[in-house]
């Protein structure tokens, strides 16, 4: 496999002259040599049919990065794709390079970048081989290079076996790793892939995951990638952009964007269970003290800017984060409450919780508990995060 | 134990029986039946028909070759040629019109009430009866039509263009129109099932959009271009309004002088004739199969178009 990588790693830093002359002969000003981003775009805004689907949005993506753009669908990631791989033409973008080169106006097929689509777009008529060759084929290579290159890619995605199949006679699995070698083949700089894993069922989406991390690290290419799965962003990425409604909501590397929600929609996105609204007291350093209705709750300022006391903001906490207890321990949050019903869900148990400031769902991972009535809910301030409203 | 068994195996006779008269069983032999019956019968009367003579205006049922004889003797069998040279001249003609039109109605045009006023204009042929639409050409092709009219008021000719009409131009001409939705339907249905996913691929992994027409769009679209080139050629065979009207008896083609023959009640004529049009449609068509019969898999081409 070691060949391969250093075949591909080539590329991916976009050195190589032969594919993409225009890098290699025309390198813009403000464009380093080292640690330049290799794909940078600024101020981009896209309208359809009125409706604004990317609102000035800028993000940019280091060599050999992981990038996740994470969002519901309707938010613009898909959109934001689109506009890097040229498939569609921005309403209004400040810049768009590749490579430190402006591709704002290049169309999409003289563009160094490849997607791998939702539904794979395999070309029904031509054989796994034909499929992953088409790249090459079109640039003008050879029939007896092309065939090595293909197998190569083939083999990194374990399908060289099936090189003269037709699309057809391939599973779901298949198809998805068929359509990440063609889109590997041409050897791009940047790798786009949309919702890549999203129509295969949920056994292979955790594998695939895996591979596709695998893969990310021995190639050593820029990957942008979409997805609509907190889940799928937080074990693959290098870095997150959390997007909504055209608009970018976050971004930084996973565990900051699962721990440090900077307002509510993150961190009901990120899966953070309970939500309340309360009053800010206070800010002390690093600490934010507020009250949700009777109580006074104490917990880390993960907003952005910091606003004064008696501002309207958030108070969440995880269900698994939450304990029972008879008596609480010093210096936590703690809230009295009546214990409802028990589900099972094999690994843990969700226990939900009445507490003054309504319902509670506590996360036991530990099934023999305290089974009384009355219990206090308590969890640490360091577990309690406080954010915009 | 003997009785039993017996009882079992004309019980199985039985199954066996009406699992055969089943309706799914049924359907393909009654097509055929009906299939026979409506098309292949009347076909084979026609040729029987070509055996036969007229004498005094009455058909004598006496076998004989004299119609055959005299259509080869005459040298109207050229008339077999020119149809075939016609209506293949046609085809390739609209389907170099239609293509383009087709790619741009499907992929685009992207207005969508622009699209269906086009869909409904070129629906137009189909319900305006072909001799009235095809008579109005005489007036504007004609020596005193308005294209000569124009052409000798603006001084750039002194004389009226004569081969504007009763030519085999004017025979061409006028089946330009008739026959360019049955090539545009076909090819523009296939085009609009294309996903225009694999367009994107296309163009994504780095293919020009020539390269894209001839790698993508063309083998995508290849049945439906095959059902247009079919829909076409066989209704030019037997064209016979053009020639009649706007080839003025200059333009002898099969379809024409089938209806001149049946007009002059010599049946055995016409019968001879449509056999010479039927045999050279389905050698047509036998060829056409055989020619792509290897460079296309139908059924995997359709269940493919759905993703």
């Amino acid at each position: 496999m070691a060949f391969s990588a250093t075949t591909y790693a080539e590329r991916a830093t976009g050195r190589s002259a032969e594919s993409q002359p225009e890098v290699a002969a025309e390198p813009l000003a403000g464009a380093d040599a080292a640690g330049s981003p290799i794909l940078e775009v600024i101020d981009a805004t896209h309208v359809y049919d009125g409706i604004v689907a990317l609102d000035n949005v800028t993000v940019t993506a280091a060599a050999g990065e992981f990038l996740t753009i994470l969002g519901e669908s309707g938010s613009g990631k898909t959109t934001l794709l689109r506009l890097i791989s040229g498939l569609e033409k921005p309403y209004r973008i400040g810049a768009l390079r590749l490579g430190g080169v402006d591709v704002s106006s290049v169309p999409a097929f003289q563009r160094n970048c490849t997607t791998v689509f939702q539904h794979y777009a395999l070309f029904p008529h031509m054989t796994v081989g034909e499929n992953v060759e088409y790249g090459l084929k079109v640039r003008g290579v050879k029939p007896s290079a092309r065939r090595g290159r293909a197998l190569e890619a083939l083999r990194l995605v374990r399908l060289d076996e099936k090189y003269d199949r037709r699309i057809h006679q391939l599973s779901g699995g298949e198809r998805q790793r068929v359509a990440l070698a063609r889109a590997l083949v041409p050897r791009p700089a940047i790798l786009l892939l949309d919702e890549p894993i999203g129509a295969l069922d949920e056994k292979l989406r955790v594998d695939m995951q895996v591979e596709l991390k695998e893969i990310h690290m021995r190639l050593g290419m820029t990957f942008v990638y979409i997805t609509h799965s907190q889940e799928e962003a937080l074990t693959m990425s290098d870095r997150i952009i959390l997007m909504s409604r055209g608009r970018i909501v976050q971004e930084g590397p996973p565990a900051e964007i699962f721990d440090h929600p900077a307002n509510r929609f993150v961190a009901s996105f990120m899966g953070v269970e309970h939500l309340l609204d309360a009053e800010l007291l206070a800010i002390e350093g690093a600490m934010a003290t507020c009250r949700v209705g009777p109580a006074t709750l104490v917990g880390k300022w993960s907003g952005t800017e910091r606003p004064a006391a008696g501002a309207e903001v958030v108070v969440g906490v995880r269900a698994e984060r939450l304990h029972l207890a008879d008596e609480a321990p010093e210096g936590v949050n703690m809230l009295p409450c009546r214990l409802g019903s028990a589900i099972y869900k094999g690994k843990y148990l969700d226990r939900t919780a009445d507490a003054a400031i309504g319902d509670l769902k506590i996360r036991l991972w530990d099934s023999h508990h305290t089974s009384e009535n009355e219990a206090i809910a308590w969890w640490k301030h360091q577990d309690c995060m406080v954010m915009s409203a | 134990m003997i009785a039993a068994s017996a009882r079992t195996r004309s019980h199985t006779r039985l199954a066996a029986i009406a699992a055969r008269l089943s309706p799914a069983r049924l359907s393909v032999p009654t097509f055929l039946a009906a299939w026979v019956f409506f098309v292949i019968l009347p076909l084979l009367v026609i040729v029987v028909f070509s055996f036969f003579q007229v004498r005094s205006y009455r058909l004598v049922y006496e076998l004989s070759f004299d119609t055959w004889q005299s259509l080869i003797e005459s040298g109207r069998w050229m008339i077999a040629l020119r149809t075939l040279r016609v209506a293949v001249t046609m085809t390739v003609i609209e389907l170099l019109l239609a293509f383009p039109f087709a790619l741009w109605l499907a992929k685009g045009c992207r207005s969508k009430s622009a699209k269906a006023v086009i869909i409904t204009l070129l629906t137009i042929p189909f319900f305006l009866d072909a001799a009235s639409r095809i008579i109005i050409w005489r007036a504007i092709l004609g020596t005193n039509g308005m294209i000569n009219t124009a052409l000798m008021a603006s001084g750039l000719v002194d004389q009226p263009v004569s081969w504007l009409l009763y030519s085999e131009f004017a025979v061409h001409f006028g089946m330009l129109g008739t026959s360019f939705p049955t090539m545009v339907f076909p090819i523009f249905i296939i085009i609009s099932l294309i996903d225009d996913s694999y367009l994107a691929a296309s163009d994504d992994l780095g293919a020009s959009p020539v390269q894209t027409l001839i790698y993508v769009t063309l083998p995508m679209a290849l049945p439906g271009i095959l059902a247009g080139i079919i829909f076409t050629f066989v209704p030019l065979m037997a064209a016979y309004i053009e020639p009649q009207l706007l080839g003025g008896g200059f333009v002898d083609l099969l379809g024409n002088s089938v209806d001149s023959a049946l007009q002059q009640l010599r049946y055995p004529m016409a019968a001879a004739l449509s056999t010479v049009v039927v045999a050279l449609l389905g050698l047509c068509l036998t060829a056409f199969t055989l020619l792509t019969r290897n460079r296309l898999d139908l059924s995997t081409i359709f269940s493919t178009l759905r993703q």
